[in-house]
C-alpha cells in the first residue's frame, strides 16, 4: 500500500501539504519550485535550493507512513563528507529515534514546507562548515 | 490482549469488533495467555476464543488484518461506525495514527495504553470528540514530558543498520498499564466508573528512574489541549477533487 492509498495520508496531502507547496512555489522563480511525483507508493519532491553562492538538486520523500513517520531529504548534488549527513547524502534533520515521542518531526506543526525549509538551514551551514571545517550549530546532535 | 481480556470480561460489553494482523509467534509466548502449542495461529482468532471460553455470550466480530490495508478501509469503516468506543493497544505510531483519524472521522472516543521501554512506566490516555488529537497530544509530549533519557542514535552507522536498542517490558509492567488502559475505557461507559477521570492523559512511572521518576507510581496527570493550529485535526480546507488531479495542477503550475 502506498501514500496515495492510505485515506489518511491523502487528506492530509489534500488539505495541508499541497496547498503548502502551491503557496511555497508561488513565491519563487520556476527553476526554485518544487515538483511533485508519485514513486513506488511514495511521493517524491524535488527541487533547488540556494542558500548561499552554491544551487543544490533535492529529494524530499514522503513514504507511505508520511506524515506520521517524517519525511527524508537526500541531496542529489555531490557534497563532501561532512557532519550530519547519512548514508546515500540523506541528511540528518532530525531522527532522533524511530518513534514519534523520540523524534524531533512534528505532525501537527510541520508540512512538507517545513522539511524544505529545514534542508535550506542545513544546507546554510554546509556552506560555513565548507570554509569553516566545524558545523556551525554545536547543540546540533 | 491483557486490555481485551480485561474489557471482555465486563459484563456491560456485549459485543467486541478485534482488528489484528499479527500471527502468535515463539517470542510472544512469555508475555501472552496462550500455549505455546498455538504458535503460527491467528491472534485475532486465539483471542477471540479465549473471550468466548469465558463469556460465550459475548459477540466477538473478527479482521485478522491491517487496520491500515486500504483493502479493509470499508469493513474496518463499518466497524468502527457500529461501536460505542474504541480501543488502541498497538505499538506502532502509524496505526495509532489511523485510529486517530478513524475515531476522529466517527466522532467516537477512545483510549490509548502506551507501555515504555524496559516497563519503567506507561501512559494511559484518553480522546474524546473534539478535544485534543493523538498528534496535538505528541506535539505536547515531545516538548513537556521526558521519558527517555538515553544517547542519541549512532549517526557513524547510517541507514538504520543498526538497529535502536529496545528493552522489552516485563509482564508486571504491561499488565499494570493494561489494568489502568481497562479501567479507562470502561470509564466511557459513563456511571459510576465514569467518576473521576476526564479525557486527558496519564503517565505512570512503575519504578524510579534518575532524573526521570523520583518515585514508582507518582502518577502524573497530563490535561493536554487541543492545538489550535494542529495541522492534524484542524487543517484548513484544501482543493476539492482528486488528489492525482490536484498533483497534476501543481506540477503544472510549477512550469518545470
Amino acid at each position: 500500500m502506498g501514500i496515495l492509498d492510505n485515506p489518511v495520508s491523502k487528506e492530509r496531502l489534500l488539505n495541508v501539504e499541497l496547498p503548502a507547496i502551491q503557496a511555497y512555489n508561488n513565491q519563487r522563480d520556476s527553476e526554485y519550485r518544487v515538483t511533485v511525483e508519485p514513486k513506488g507508493g511514495e511521493l517524491h519532491l524535488k527541487y533547488r535550493l540556494k542558500p548561499a553562492h552554491n544551487c543544490y538538486e533535492l529529494l524530499t520523500i514522503l513514504s507511505e507512513s508520511y506524515p506520521v513517520v517524517a519525511p527524508t531529504t537526500r541531496v542529489l548534488t555531490k557534497l563532501q563528507q561532512c557532519p550530519h549527513l547519512l548514508y546515500q547524502q540523506t541528511l540528518c534533520l532530525w531522527k532522533q529515534g524511530s518513534r514519534l515521542a523520540d523524534s524531533r518531526w512534528d505532525p501537527a506543526r510541520f508540512t512538507t514546507v517545513f522539511a524544505i525549509q529545514a534542508a535550506w538551514r542545513w544546507l546554510a551551514c554546509y556552506e560555513i562548515w565548507m570554509v569553516e571545517k566545524a558545523w556551525p550549530m554545536p547543540e546540533a546532535r | 490482549m491483557a486490555v481485551l481480556d480485561l474489557i471482555g470480561r465486563d459484563s456491560r460489553i456485549d459485543t467486541i469488533l478485534l482488528i489484528e494482523p499479527d500471527v502468535y509467534k515463539p517470542h510472544n509466548v512469555a508475555r501472552h495467555y496462550f500455549p505455546a502449542g498455538r504458535c503460527g495461529e491467528k491472534k485475532a482468532e486465539l483471542a477471540a476464543e479465549w473471550l468466548r471460553e469465558r463469556r460465550p455470550e459475548l459477540k466477538v466480530e473478527l479482521l485478522a488484518g491491517d487496520l491500515c490495508d486500504s483493502n479493509n478501509s470499508d469493513l474496518v469503516e463499518s466497524m468502527v461506525a457500529r461501536a460505542d468506543a474504541g480501543v488502541c493497544a498497538v505499538d506502532n505510531d502509524r496505526a495509532k495514527s489511523h485510529w486517530d483519524w478513524l475515531m476522529r472521522r466517527h466522532s467516537k472516543p477512545w483510549t490509548l495504553g502506551e507501555v515504555l521501554a524496559g516497563g519503567i512506566g506507561g501512559f494511559v490516555h484518553m480522546f474524546v470528540p473534539r478535544g485534543p488529537c493523538f498528534a496535538c497530544v505528541m506535539s505536547q509530549l515531545q516538548r513537556e514530558v521526558r521519558v527517555d533519557d538515553s544517547p542519541p542514535p549512532d549517526y557513524s552507522a547510517p541507514g538504520n543498520s543498526v538497529p535502536e536498542a529496545s528493552i522489552p517490558a516485563s509482564i508486571s509492567s504491561v499488565h499494570a498499564i493494561a489494568s489502568l488502559h481497562a479501567l479507562a475505557t470502561l470509564a466511557l461507559l459513563g456511571d459510576e466508573d465514569g467518576r473521576g477521570w476526564d479525557a486527558t492523559s496519564q503517565l505512570i512511572p512503575l519504578r524510579g528512574v534518575p532524573n526521570i521518576f523520583d518515585k514508582a507510581l507518582s502518577t502524573v496527570r497530563l490535561p493536554f489541549r487541543r492545538l489550535p493550529d494542529c495541522l492534524n485535526c484542524s487543517p484548513g480546507k484544501g482543493p476539492e477533487g482528486d488528489l492525482m488531479d490536484a498533483l497534476m495542477i501543481l506540477n503544472q503550475e510549477a512550469g518545470r
